[in-house]
């Protein structure tokens, strides 16, 4: 039994599956491993419940419009405890999919609107006919890094005032091709439309990412400095 | 025959003639291509003289399609068969139109491997006697070419012929859905005899119930997202099986020993996918009288099965080349490792050009983790996109290990792996690289498919 465990819940990860989004919960996985943590990853999906107090870190990644008109239908049961985690300053990662389903609505390039859970507020529109697909380089602003990623997704993703995006785009189109933004980040919950996965590909994110969450979990451990004993990997 | 449909053949026919007889030039797409100009429902003449029968999916048509035609062939003297890569209408057109039969008093069978958007306009003109239908599973080349789009596709095909029998993998769920009026022959996987309730692993496509969009549980799973499955929110389940694999007897990277409804059978090549093809050879077979004895014969004629898996001797290496693009193949292809009783090493090479996929992230949907119950001695990669594959096996678990991002490098890379077997994965364009180094430097002297 070891010491340190982070529970990861894989938001509907038999269903919302589409670019391997799971490389996120490896990337984590490794870098915990060299300070001594494991991670466990728990599929929650149709009729499973959602306790916000079983989980220190939540993953909802993306899928096929098919999956993901099954998946917002059954969102509505998790999305009372979903929207407290969050507010409780939960990690959360949502990709593309995900990323749309915390948000208010989105709109399906058929035109059908289909309802988030609204625990944050941004919204998403469709684009007729067109998808944002290629290569993507953002700055993060407040810490200055370059984050890489690939973007495919044919929503175009407008953040509320409470929220700010994960980084400015050098490189691509980000959330909508318009305002210079990509991703989100509210309180602990991050959003973003990098497959690649992001947190594989970009090593000090994975690591702000597993100091959030093991600092909230262990607050009396100094994660900052085993952190620091890490070499990120990048590409 | 109309003077339209006439001349349409002739011109095909002519074509073909020009073609093989005095260019000595492979293909049927040409001639079908002019014969379709002139009359776009040419193959209609055609309907009425062949059983014929359509074998479609997203992967393993053109296996099962060759070794159904030398099942078939035991019993029916005439049939005929396009050739890999000729499955759309124009191909198919121009097979129909060109082949030649030898025994005039037999009722001839015609055998095509049809892509899965080409079954309607095909079935339209052929009037199939069946449907054989593999799988689908969604392609890297096609990541929002949904499953159930294309199986729509299909459905548009067989919804034309309510008599026509499907004849279906059972252990896909897809199949399940859209309630087909016609009689079905169904086959599928019986070897593990087990009241498991378990989930598909978190990186499956296609596991929601047909009846009720429930996610599937399955008492076993074969891979991907096939097996014995059932449906926990209401009484659905997997039909009852006329075929199935009822034992797995030995499997190695070449070959597979297995039992049908308890007889044994084998074939030259590995892999459970190719077992999938065994058997919906099998069922196309019995529906059509052949007999087990027969099926057997077949099997196990020398002839070897081209799969997508090449053998080549480079210096003391028994080196293993394996074409990967999406998850499922590429977990195929480690199962199959898994099956190698020697210590063996791989390099996984990947590029990311339009053919093989702009977008690396299916990687990480790859179990590379599971190579750790293995022989597995030494890990390298290599291709454009090498540092992604490079990051991807260092996080499951192989620690740092040797780049070749230059494909010139390939011969002292593979001299200098540790084990005497090598397995090469390789994405389509990096295959291409991969083949023409070896070639150049005389370890190969073929082109892929000659």
């Amino acid at each position: 039994m070891a010491e340190y465990k982070i529970n990861a819940a894989h938001l509907y990860g038999d269903l919302m599956n589409t670019y391997g989004d799971f490389g996120n919960i490896v990337a984590l996985r490794y870098y915990a491993q060299k300070i001594g943590v494991v991670v466990e990853q728990h599929i929650v999906s149709l009729e499973d419940d959602f306790d916000a107090e079983d989980y220190d870190f939540v993953l909802f990644g993306g899928g096929q419009d098919y999956e993901q008109m099954i998946v917002a239908e059954d969102l509505p049961k998790k999305a009372v405890a979903l929207k407290a985690y969050i507010e409780d300053d939960g990690p959360f990662l949502g990709v593309c999919g995900g990323f749309q389903l915390i948000g208010q609505y989105f709109i399906l390039a058929d035109g059908t609107k289909v309802k988030g859970i609204g625990a944050l507020s941004h919204y998403t529109l469709n684009q007729p006919d067109s998808r944002f697909i290629g290569n993507v380089t953002i700055k993060d602003e407040v810490n200055g890094l370059e984050y890489h990623g690939f973007e495919n997704h044919q929503g175009r993703t407008f953040l509320g005032d409470n929220e700010r995006p994960l980084g400015e785009i050098i490189k691509g189109n980000g959330n909508n091709g318009e305002d210079g933004g990509e991703g989100l980040v509210y309180k602990n919950a991050y959003g973003t439309y990098f497959h690649g996965p992001i947190l594989t590909r970009n090593g000090n994110l994975a690591l702000h990412m597993l100091q959030l969450i093991l600092d909230r979990k262990y607050p009396q451990v100094d994660w900052q400095q085993k952190i620091a004993t890490i070499t990120p990997e990048f590409f | 025959m109309s003077l339209k449909s006439g001349l349409a053949t002739f011109v095909g026919k002519s074509t073909y003639t020009l073609l093989h007889g005095v260019l000595h030039r492979g293909g049927t797409s040409l001639p079908g291509k002019l014969a379709t100009k002139i009359d776009p429902d040419v193959m209609k003449n055609y309907a009425e003289k062949y059983d014929v029968i359509l074998i479609t999916g997203t992967n393993g048509k053109t296996l099962t399609t060759t070794l159904t035609t030398r099942v078939l062939r035991e019993k029916y003297a005439d049939v005929i068969t396009n050739p890999s890569g000729s499955n759309m209408m124009q191909g198919i057109t121009g097979t129909m139109l060109t082949a030649k039969l030898q025994d005039k008093t037999q009722r001839p069978i015609a055998l095509l491997e049809v892509d899965e958007a080409n079954v309607e306009s095909v079935a339209r003109q052929l009037k199939p006697k069946a449907f054989v239908l593999t799988n689908i599973f969604r392609d890297q080349l096609d990541r929002y070419g949904e499953i159930y789009t294309t199986y729509e596709k299909i459905l548009k095909g067989i919804r034309l012929f309510p008599e026509a029998t499907v004849i279906a993998n059972a252990d896909s769920p897809i199949f399940m859905r859209g309630d087909l009026p016609n009689p079905k022959v169904y086959f599928g996987f019986n070897h593990l005899q087990t009241t498991n309730s378990m989930r598909a692993p978190h990186n499956t496509d296609g596991v929601l119930s047909p009846t009720d969009n429930s996610v599937l549980r399955y008492h076993f799973i074969t891979f991907g997202n096939q097996g014995d499955y059932f449906s926990v929110t209401d009484d659905f389940k997997r039909p009852a099986l006329d075929y199935a694999v009822t034992s797995l007897n030995k499997l190695t990277p070449i070959s597979s020993n297995f039992d049908i409804d308890g007889v044994t059978y084998q074939i030259e090549i590995g892999g459970m996918y190719n077992i999938y093809n065994a058997l919906a050879a099998y069922a196309v077979g019995r529906f059509m009288g052949v007999s087990a004895e027969q099926i057997q014969h077949a099997f196990s004629s020398n002839a070897q099965i081209f799969g997508r898996q090449e053998s080549v001797k480079v210096k003391d290496k028994e080196v293993t080349i394996v074409l990967i693009k999406n998850p499922v193949g590429a977990n195929q292809v480690i199962d199959m490792m898994k099956t190698d009783d020697q210590p063996f090493s791989m390099l996984a090479l990947l590029n990311a050009n339009y053919a093989d996929g702009i977008d690396t992230s299916w990687i990480w949907d790859a179990d590379f983790e599971s190579l750790h119950d293995t022989g597995i001695q030494a890990v390298a990669t290599g291709g454009e996109r090498y540092k992604d594959l490079y990051v991807r096996l260092k996080m499951a678990g192989f620690g740092d290990h040797p780049v070749y991002q230059d494909l010139q490098q390939i011969v002292p890379a593979i001299a200098s792996m540790p084990t005497k077997r090598v397995y090469i994965l390789a994405t389509y364009t990096a295959m291409l690289q991969l083949r023409a180094t070896l070639k150049q430097q005389g370890y190969i002297n073929t082109g892929m498919g000659d």
